[in-house]
């Protein structure tokens, strides 16, 4: 049996032997039904027909639980289906064999699991400081929290018809950006977003939360050979680099886990704010370069350029 | 490819052309730019024979074929104010065979040579322009290879200049001012040291016409 489970072949043989024993339990089971159906046959005496019905039955009902101890003996020998798993491609992960020494699937179900209640939790705690909170901007964010509709999704799960209308309403907001969406693996999004002719952003999307943002130049390859977009490799240039860090900092700073779509687009306003990279002097130092870098932090309040050590 | 800016810089007082170039490079490398090997960018002067003009008052036009060790498959094939071509790098073969078209002006060759440094996106060629044998100017070229509208960076090009050039910052070259927001492009650079190449070339033949 050991032998059966390791080995493919073996697997894919149990595999025809369930669906014949399912087979064997449907009929097994109709057979049950149709002896219900038709009763108790024309029997001399009452008690003869009464037995005969009850002997029928009882031989139904016996082939039905041999024939499901059957159908359970081999589901052990086929192993657990992994189609239509929440986690998509990654629930293959649980295929591996060897458990002991790559336990990466019950890692990714622990994050998984972790990371829902962090969002649970962390809804549930802006909630509550929105009600009781000192400064006056976030009191106005709870007034404008409550003047939207109560049902604002807050899970991971959304509709992905619903994460296209947020991004496409953001594309038309900004006209010197343009935003191209695609789902390449399942259903998270991927946006490619080309800011006038100064740079390209990629953005890995889990539903409304934006995981990664990668900036690269205006005039640098943003796919890898196969055509898909490289969401790995960095950009060749230095302020580029920088910028992404800047990027990745502004994910954290920009978290709002009630009002997701207001996440992304601050963000994106924020992002757009890059178009100047190159013509806006440092506001505080009035300079260009410092250390051959223009100035690559934008302020996320104002908006203002600074350089990455004048923005103290 | 990024925006470039393609400057002559006169030899300082009382130096030869080879000891303002060190000076120049020693700036450089104070600034904390590393040395990435060597370039060259050559140009050859074809004349338009005089068989294939058709009218009497015509001129003959130049063109200039040149190289790019930037662009090492590249030739690039240019008239003054007139448009550029980009063409593989045996089109010098092709040259050859239109010998009856255009001639090869053999002693007008000139080429800048030197090294080539990077600092951050920065990178800078500091060359000695040659015709011939001697020795007959400075050229330094900047890119800024991040950005691909000369326009938008044309302020942090010349901030950058100023480190190292100080007063011998060029003013912006005319190229940028056609272009507006279209795409930088290789060609740009390439009319930027024709420009230059033929500006040495006149200082030179001044004394030189007498002689002729």
């Amino acid at each position: 049996m050991a032998e059966g489970v390791l080995s493919p072949g073996v697997n894919l043989e149990a595999f025809s032997q369930a669906i014949t024993a399912i087979q064997a339990l449907r009929s097994s089971v109709t057979r049950v039904f149709d002896c219900l159906k038709d009763g108790m046959r024309n029997k001399e005496t009452l008690e003869g027909r009464e037995k005969g019905f009850v002997a029928a039955f009882q031989e139904s009902l016996h082939s039905v639980s041999r024939d499901l101890g059957e159908l359970e003996r081999l589901s052990n020998l086929v192993g657990k289906p992994s189609e239509n798993h929440p986690l998509h491609n990654s629930g293959l992960l649980s295929l591996d064999p060897v458990q002991d020494k790559t336990p990466l699937y019950s890692q990714l179900l622990q994050a998984y699991k972790w990371s829902n209640k962090l969002q649970y939790h962390a809804g549930l705690a802006s909630g509550l400081l929105n009600q009781q909170s000192l400064k006056r901007s976030a009191n106005q964010m709870g007034v404008s929290a409550k003047r939207r509709p109560k049902a604002q999704p807050t899970t991971l799960v959304l509709p992905p018809q619903y994460v296209d209308d947020v991004i496409n309403r953001i594309d038309r907001m900004f006209p010197e950006m343009s935003i191209q969406l695609s789902r390449p693996n399942g259903t998270s999004a991927m946006l490619l977003v080309t800011l006038g002719k100064v740079l390209k952003v990629i953005v890995v999307m889990r539903s409304l939360f934006i995981d990664r943002t990668i900036v690269k130049g205006y005039n640098e390859n943003v796919y890898t050979e196969d055509g898909k977009l490289d969401i790995w490799s960095k950009s060749n240039y230095q302020v580029f680099q920088k910028v992404t860090d800047h990027a990745t900092t502004a994910l954290l700073h920009y978290q709002l886990p009630q009002m997701p779509d207001v996440v992304v687009r601050s963000f994106m306003t924020w992002l757009r704010s890059y178009i100047k990279l190159f013509q806006a002097p440092c506001q505080r130092c009035g300079k260009f370069l410092q250390d051959g870098l223009p100035p690559t932090w934008r302020d996320f309040r104002t908006l203002e350029a600074f350089h990455d050590t004048c923005r103290q | 490819m990024g925006v470039t800016c393609v400057a002559q810089v006169p030899v300082a007082e009382g130096k030869s052309v080879q000891q303002t170039v060190e000076i120049l490079t020693r700036k450089l490398e104070l600034l904390g730019a590393e040395k990435q090997g060597t370039f060259c960018v050559d140009c050859e002067t074809y004349h338009t024979a005089a068989s294939t003009m058709g009218n009497q008052g015509q001129t003959g036009k130049l063109m200039y074929v040149m190289h790019n060790s930037e662009y090492p498959l590249s030739c690039f094939a240019l008239f003054e104010n007139g448009p550029c071509l980009i063409a593989d790098a045996n089109f010098d073969i092709l040259m050859v065979k239109l010998k009856g078209f255009f001639q090869n002006a053999k002693a007008n060759k000139i080429e800048s040579r030197g090294t080539r440094y990077q600092y951050c996106d920065f990178l800078v060629k500091v060359g000695t322009v040659t015709m011939g044998p001697s020795a007959r100017g400075i050229s330094v070229e900047v890119e800024y290879c991040p950005c691909v509208i000369a326009n938008d960076c044309w302020n942090l090009l010349i901030e950058f200049m100023q480190s190292f050039m100080g007063s011998h910052t060029p003013g912006i070259p005319s190229v940028f001012g056609t272009k507006h927001d279209s795409i930088y492009s290789p060609a740009d650079t390439m009319v930027q040291y024709m420009e230059l190449f033929n500006k040495i070339r006149k200082q030179q033949q001044v004394p030189v016409a007498g002689i002729r």
